[in-house]
């Protein structure tokens, strides 16, 4: 509809333009024509002409000029537009310079035509013969005029007038006067009795007369009719004249008009010559001019028209390359150009529709794989993934909560690229990576190593990927940090093995201690001295083991028993201090302590935080002896977006062996000669039930060293 | 191309400087008289025929002039006022019959031969005795003048020679308002 819009006044003025100019010619070339009323209107229309002339170039002009800027700028559709004008000026242009050409040779050489030497001549020899033949018809007039004067002579002014009326008769005069010197008519006689007044002859006339005595001419003043007037000077006493009018036949004044006004004509157009061929090819310029400006305009505008699909389709094409599919171009005509339009239309709408197919496809995918990122990210096991070349291609939050590394951030890099930069997991990542590199079939590990938070044990299990065609595209590692459940594997065995030796061994025991002790009683009198001292040394014995068999049992019954926890706050920074106020009295040892924050509240059984700082101490005490330092730090930490109160206990004692490290909190462990082994594993028991982990200070070279973490409030 | 080559030309001519030495119309002897109460104008207009128009008039052309006298009241702030105006449009023409020229007043068709072009050109300059206005009409308080203007009919030449004659100095053959005061 647009198209139509816009077509339908650029038609209509088409029509228009063609119409005036057409018009405006046809007006020119009738004003040509010597007898058309337009003829008055030849200059305007001559101006008028020009001036659309000068308007249309005017026009062409501004459209080569836009064309060139568009041609500058390498707009769609430009060139052929171009090409096309081009074409159609050459075409236009080439024909009508040919017949402008010759017509213009005709033109010239057949005006030429109209005058040669002999018309020349011929119309100047009839000009002179009509003269002649009036000359000698003047002469002779003249001669008979003068042949009457005598007939005046010596009468009286009434026999002059009577004699003047037979002359005039005689002489075929259409008018006779008589005039004195001074001018004063005498007598007349006319042809027609109704003129009364003869004609008067003027100054000139009488100038004539007076230089010579006659006068002759053709008087000229009648338009109808040519006349002679003979003047002859009457000599009498006084001087008179004599004015006789004869009338030229009627068929030799036509004639003598005729060959006047075809020597005037003549004359003329030989004198207008030059200015007809200006004339003549000024208006076939002109209409040359304005016809061709006015195609060349037209074609401007159809041309234009024609080339605005294509441009539309440029432009569209453009904007699709670009991944605008949402074009739509308007169909302006039922013909190819708009069948290719329409077709392009269908194209661009189908490349839209698959695009869009494409992107929902691709955020459906992108959804499923958010979604599974989502669910690995939020696995407790570590997910790694690898592609063929072992190189590390995703990885989840787990991973980072095992390893305490982003392993994320080494996407494309193999896990010994990673083992590089953290030495500290350097053997557990050799492992994994010899494990993906080996096997060719699903895989499981166990595999422990000294982390940052003590002795970890990793459950590995790997999937080898394989594509579709059965080549290798990369590997899958889940692995679950398995360390606190074998911890509490342990601590379940030794918990029950405690709770059984408390239950099976502690009862007995009472019963040997006081059958030893009755039998000491009962037979110390009655023995002999050395039966009785080897009694008492026996019995001593026995008591003695059973006291130490009970104090193990208790403590076993201790590990065993759940910490009874009566949580309350308690700040670690004044319970430390009262604890270490029991040791420092009695042991010559120096405490150093630290404490970094203040408060350091954590949420737990008094009761058992008592005893772990008990068995720490006591711990540190034996193994430096009377004379060591004790280091005690308290601070608050951060781990796993939760805080955290430290505690940091390092001795200067001999320490612990490195194959000792993953197992002093196990019981029955100890370096010492002294102790049930029991002491750190009931630490480690009461911490991890307070919700906090306990670990061996592997960096703490000096001695032993051991980090505490509890949950703070 | 060669329309407008041709278009060029016919526009180089007509910028071409107009020398005109001597005035192709001149206006002497003018004379304002007053007889029996009326305002009489007497002029004696010469006619310069450049050798062109000259040529033309011998080759059978005839030329026409549009004579206009008026006398108008000199206003201040609007335009003057015309109280007069009169016209009259001349003709000559030469008669190779005769080898004369006629010299004709087109409005009452009076003609007059001339055996030569000067007497002619001379006869029809004349002016005389034109009646203006009464003395009456005039407001002795304001300022009057009277005006002659010679027009030539470039128009009334044949087609061919028109858009030339607007072009070539040698047809400039009109003369602007000549003013006089009108003496009280």
């Amino acid at each position: 509809m647009a198209g139509r819009k816009v077509r339908f006044p650029v038609s209509v003025l088409i029509f228009v333009l063609f119409g005036f100019v057409l018009l405006s010619l046809q007006l020119m070339s009738s004003a040509t024509q010597e007898s058309s009323e337009l003829n008055e209107l030849y200059s305007w229309l001559l101006i008028i002409n020009a001036l659309g002339s000068i308007i249309l170039l005017g026009l062409i002009s501004v459209n080569t000029v836009s064309l060139v800027r568009q041609l500058k700028k390498r707009e769609a559709g430009s060139r052929l537009t171009t090409r096309m004008v081009s074409l159609f000026v050459l075409l236009a242009l080439a024909p009508a310079a040919i017949v402008f050409y010759f017509s213009m040779q005709f033109l010239h050489q057949g005006i030429d035509s109209w005058f040669n030497v002999e018309i020349d001549r011929a119309m100047e020899d009839s000009l002179e013969l009509s003269q002649v033949a009036l000359d000698q018809r003047m002469r002779w007039y003249l001669k008979q005029t003068e042949q009457l004067i005598d007939r005046l002579s010596d009468k009286s002014e009434a026999g002059v007038t009577l004699e003047m009326e037979h002359m005039r008769d005689f002489s075929g005069a259409s008018e006779m006067t008589l005039f004195s010197r001074q001018g004063r008519i005498i007598a007349s006689s006319s042809i027609n009795p109704s003129e009364i007044l003869p004609s008067i002859p003027d100054e000139h006339i009488w100038m004539r007369l007076r230089q010579n005595s006659n006068y002759v001419a053709l008087d000229p003043s009648l338009e109808e009719q040519l006349r002679i007037q003979v003047i002859v000077t009457v000599n009498s006493d006084d001087i008179q004249y004599l004015q006789a009018l004869y009338p030229v036949p009627l068929r030799i004044t036509d004639l003598a008009d005729s060959v006047e006004f075809a020597f005037v004509r003549y004359q003329e157009m030989n004198f207008l010559r030059d200015s007809l061929k200006l004339s003549f090819s000024l208006a076939l310029s002109l209409v040359l001019l304005m016809s061709l400006s006015a195609a060349i305009w037209v074609a401007f505008i159809s041309i234009r028209e024609i080339v605005q699909p294509v441009k539309e389709l440029v432009k569209g094409t453009q904007a699709v390359a670009q991944g605008h599919y949402e074009q739509c171009l308007p169909v302006m005509a039922q013909d190819d150009l708009g069948f290719l339009v329409e077709s392009f239309n269908d194209m661009s709408q189908r490349i839209a529709r698959a695009r869009d197919e494409t992107r929902m496809a691709g955020i459906e995918v992108e959804n499923q794989r958010a979604y599974l990122e989502t669910i690995l990210s939020n696995l407790t096991a570590g997910v790694i993934s690898f592609d063929r070349y072992y190189k590390i291609r995703t990885a989840n939050q787990a991973a980072y909560r095992i390893f305490h590394i982003q392993v994320s951030r080494f996407v494309d890099q193999t896990l010994l690229d990673l083992a590089d930069e953290h030495k500290e997991l350097a053997e557990p990542l050799r492992q994994i990576q010899e494990l993906l590199e080996q096997a060719d079939d699903i895989w499981e590990q166990r595999i422990s190593f000294l982390g940052i938070n003590g002795l970890q044990e990793l459950l590995c299990r790997g999937t080898p990927l394989f594509s579709p065609e059965g080549s290798r595209v990369g590997a899958v590692v889940v692995f679950d940090d398995v360390t606190d459940l074998i911890q509490a594997q342990k601590n379940a065995a030794w918990g029950e093995v405690a709770r059984r030796l408390a239950h099976e061994i502690k009862n007995p025991l009472t019963p040997i201690q006081l059958s030893a002790e009755r039998l000491q009683l009962k037979l110390a009198g009655e023995l002999q001295p050395k039966s009785q001292e080897i009694l008492l040394r026996s019995t001593q014995t026995i008591v003695q083991q059973v006291e130490a068999m009970k104090e193990m049992v208790d403590d076993f019954s201790q590990y065993a028993r759940a910490s009874k926890k009566q949580t309350e706050n308690i700040d670690l920074a004044i319970l430390v201090p009262e604890v270490l106020a029991l040791y420092a009295l009695q042991s010559g040892v120096k405490f150093i302590t630290a404490f970094n924050d203040n408060p350091l509240v954590i949420s737990a059984d008094r009761v058992a935080i008592r005893q772990v700082l008990h068995n720490l101490i006591k711990n540190a005490l034996e193994a430096t002896g009377k004379t060591g330092e004790i280091y005690i730090g308290l601070s608050r930490a951060r781990k796993n977006n939760a805080n955290f109160i430290e505690m940091l206990f390092r001795d200067n004692g001999p320490g612990i062996n490195e194959d000792q490290v993953d197992k002093v909190f196990e019981p029955y462990v100890t370096t010492k000669a002294k102790g049930t082994g029991l002491g750190l594993a009931i630490v480690k028991k009461i911490i991890e039930e307070h919700g906090g982990s306990i670990w061996v200070d592997t960096v703490y070279k000096e001695g032993a060293g051991f980090v505490v973490q509890l949950p703070a409030v | 191309m060669l329309c407008l080559l041709i278009l060029a030309g016919i526009f180089a001519v007509s910028v071409r400087p107009v020398h005109a030495q001597i005035p192709r119309i001149e206006i002497k002897d003018v004379l304002i008289n007053r007889q029996d109460g009326h305002y009489q104008l007497s002029a004696n207009i010469v006619y310069n025929l450049s050798s062109k128009a000259r040529n033309a008039l011998q080759k059978g052309i005839p030329l026409y002039w549009d004579v206009s006298v008026k006398v108008a009241q000199s206003r201040n702030w609007i335009w003057d006022k015309t109280i007069f105006s009169y016209s009259t449009r001349l003709r000559i023409q030469y008669q190779a019959l005769f080898n004369s020229y006629r010299v004709t007043r087109i409005e009452n068709n009076e003609s007059e031969s001339y055996s030569n072009l000067q007497a002619a050109l001379t006869d029809m300059g004349l002016i005389k005795d034109l009646m203006l206005v009464k003395q009456s009409e005039m407001d002795p308080d304001q300022n009057y003048y009277a005006g002659i203007k010679v027009n030539f009919d470039r128009e009334a030449l044949p087609l061919p020679l028109r858009p030339e004659s607007y072009v070539n100095s040698q047809w400039y053959l009109s003369s602007d308002w000549m003013l006089w005061p009108v003496e009280k």
